[in-house]
């Protein structure tokens, strides 16, 4: 079941169309990964799920409901928590998830309760002081509690790692990997190796329409080219193997750099094993032989390009 | 209803810990002490400080004097006090982003208008009672037995204004941008309704009325009455201006 679906959506800022028929479907209890170059409309998408930017057309299902402009309903299945979650500075971290736990309508025993669970979970539980003396990272941390404190099923988390240091970004990574199978979790970012740490599913969002989407194994099939690289023992071994006449075929790309031959053939021109049986011809027996897989980079890189 | 309350809970918590509470109080307060004492004294202040020789009759002060205090210090420096505490009291909230947890969540943005305004105008109407309430106290017991008419609602008309005052506040502030832009916007509104009294019968329906004619109703010069149409025509302001404040508010995209 698809707890998101967003459907031909349109949104343009003045003369700069933001999405262009944007489809996207989030399966429940995903960690979807929905990247973006800066500028590319992911916050826009976030705020139109949330009602709180009007779409020029398309629609917005939540749970199965449509989404509309300036009302909320669609938000009690939602927890969102803000690239830079603003508080109100003059309140301690129990008093505000209390006024978030009074405005979603729970009970004060379960605000109570929940609030000290969330904080644990958080790692604020100590932590007594007024906001406005808070870090970056726990006011982060904090919008991830004030977020989940209704117990959402779906978790919009709009680049909530971008303005962290390398520990702050670690722990906000670490809690949205505890809650995988509770809520599922829409998770915004530019930052390619966040994704491939916590994402199951990816969605790449290029000239306002998704250019990828799927799990990362399967895009990585997907987008599978016969990719090598051969470490050979002597510089002069690599460069007399990169001038076979085998490897001058149309199809095979060749860039050697060092000791290091890297070998792409984009049409199956060459694999793996004619590679083997090549060194094995030429007597040469590398250091090392490794066939890889696109990252994640490479895959973004050659979508935007 | 349970959002308005828990959103107006949240605003007297902001004003008691940002200190607005704090400075309107004690602006009242000190005007509530020194209204009636500033009367009583005037007149010693003023032969003291005459040059030698010179005599001036002035006349005694009596409770009217105490009163003209309080209506001169509450339409000048405290409107102007408790507007400068209130500035930009939505268009911050929305400029910071504070506002979006709370209306993801469910808060819905009429009772963000409702509590806003109900915040703002409980805390003018404790502090102006308040200073009433100790002038009061004061000039009974400096000034015993001066007769004062229509005291009540003479209080009750600049409270009026003020209540409308703070309506013209957050109607503006949802309008403009920044935190002193709708200081700025009511500060032109105001200019606009003391302009209107050039045309004549106008200032008998314009809200200015109820902070400018106080003194002729304590004096006895002036019946309630008069100020019924300035009245009625303020609390309809009143009720359009939240109106805007909601229309305007509902369309901003935060």
């Amino acid at each position: 079941m698809n707890i998101l679906e967003i459907s031909d959506l349109h949104m343009s800022f003045g003369s700069n169309q933001v999405l262009r028929g944007l489809n996207m479907a989030v399966p429940e209890h995903a960690i979807y990964g929905f990247v973006g170059r800066n500028g590319a409309g992911k916050t826009t998408t976030m705020k139109i799920v949330l009602g709180l930017l009007k779409a020029q057309s398309g629609s917005v299902t939540v749970c199965g409901e449509k989404v509309s402009y300036g009302s909320a309903r669609t938000n009690r299945h939602i927890g969102y928590l803000p690239d830079v979650p603003e508080f109100y500075g003059y309140m301690r971290p129990r008093e505000y998830l209390k006024l978030c736990g009074e405005i979603t309508g729970l009970p004060a025993a379960e605000i109570k309760s929940r609030s000290a669970e969330l904080l644990e979970l958080v790692g604020l539980a100590g932590v007594n002081r007024r906001i406005s003396g808070f870090s970056r990272g726990m006011k982060q941390r904090l919008g991830i509690a004030q977020a989940l404190l209704n117990k959402p099923r779906l978790l919009i988390c709009d680049e909530p790692t971008s303005a962290l240091d390398p520990i702050g970004r670690r722990q906000v990574l670490e809690i949205l990997s505890a809650i995988r199978g509770q809520t599922t979790v829409v998770f915004s970012t530019h930052i390619l190796s966040d994704v491939e740490r916590i994402c199951d599913h990816i969605a790449v969002l290029e000239q306002g329409r998704l250019a990828l989407a799927g799990t990362l194994s399967e895009i990585q099939k997907q987008h599978r080219r016969n990719s090598f690289r051969i470490r050979f023992a002597a510089e002069e071994e690599g460069r007399a193997f990169s001038q076979l006449a085998e490897l001058d075929r149309p199809g095979i790309e060749l860039e050697l750099e060092g000791r290091e031959l890297q070998i792409v053939s984009g049409d199956d021109s060459i694999g793996g094993q004619e590679l083997i049986d090549l060194l094995s011809a030429q007597q040469i027996a590398p250091e090392k032989f490794e066939a890889m897989e696109p990252t994640l980079e490479d895959l973004f890189t050659e979508v935007v390009k | 209803m349970n959002h308005f309350f828990v959103f107006l809970k949240k605003e007297l918590l902001e004003y008691a810990r940002t200190y607005k509470l704090l400075i309107l109080l004690t602006v009242f307060i000190i005007f509530g002490i020194t209204n009636p004492l500033i009367a009583k004294l005037t007149p010693d202040l003023l032969a003291n400080f005459m040059p030698e020789g010179m005599t001036v009759t002035i006349p005694e002060p009596t409770a009217l004097d105490s009163w003209a205090q309080f209506f001169k210090n509450t339409q000048q420096m405290g409107l102007i006090v408790l507007l400068l505490v209130f500035s930009g009291v939505l268009a911050n909230e929305i400029s910071k982003g504070t506002l979006i947890n709370l209306l993801t969540k469910g808060l819905s943005r009429q009772a963000v208008i409702a509590a806003k305004y109900g915040a703002m105008l409980l805390v003018w109407s404790v502090s102006v009672g308040i200073s009433a309430l100790l002038t009061c106290i004061y000039t009974v017991y400096l000034f015993p037995g001066d007769p004062v008419s229509h005291l009540i609602f003479a209080v009750f008309c600049m409270w009026l204004f003020g209540a409308f005052l703070l309506a013209v506040l957050l109607a503006a502030s949802a309008l403009a941008k920044g935190n002193y832009g709708g200081l700025l916007l009511t500060g032109c509104i105001v200019v606009v309704l003391f302009s209107l009294n050039i045309i004549p019968g106008a200032a008998k329906y314009n809200p200015i009325a109820l902070a400018a004619r106080n003194m002729e109703l304590a004096a006895g010069a002036a019946e309630p009455p008069a100020l019924y149409p300035a009245a009625g025509i303020t609390v309809l302001a009143v009720l359009a201006l939240l109106g805007l404040a909601l229309a305007v508010f509902r369309k901003k995209e935060l």
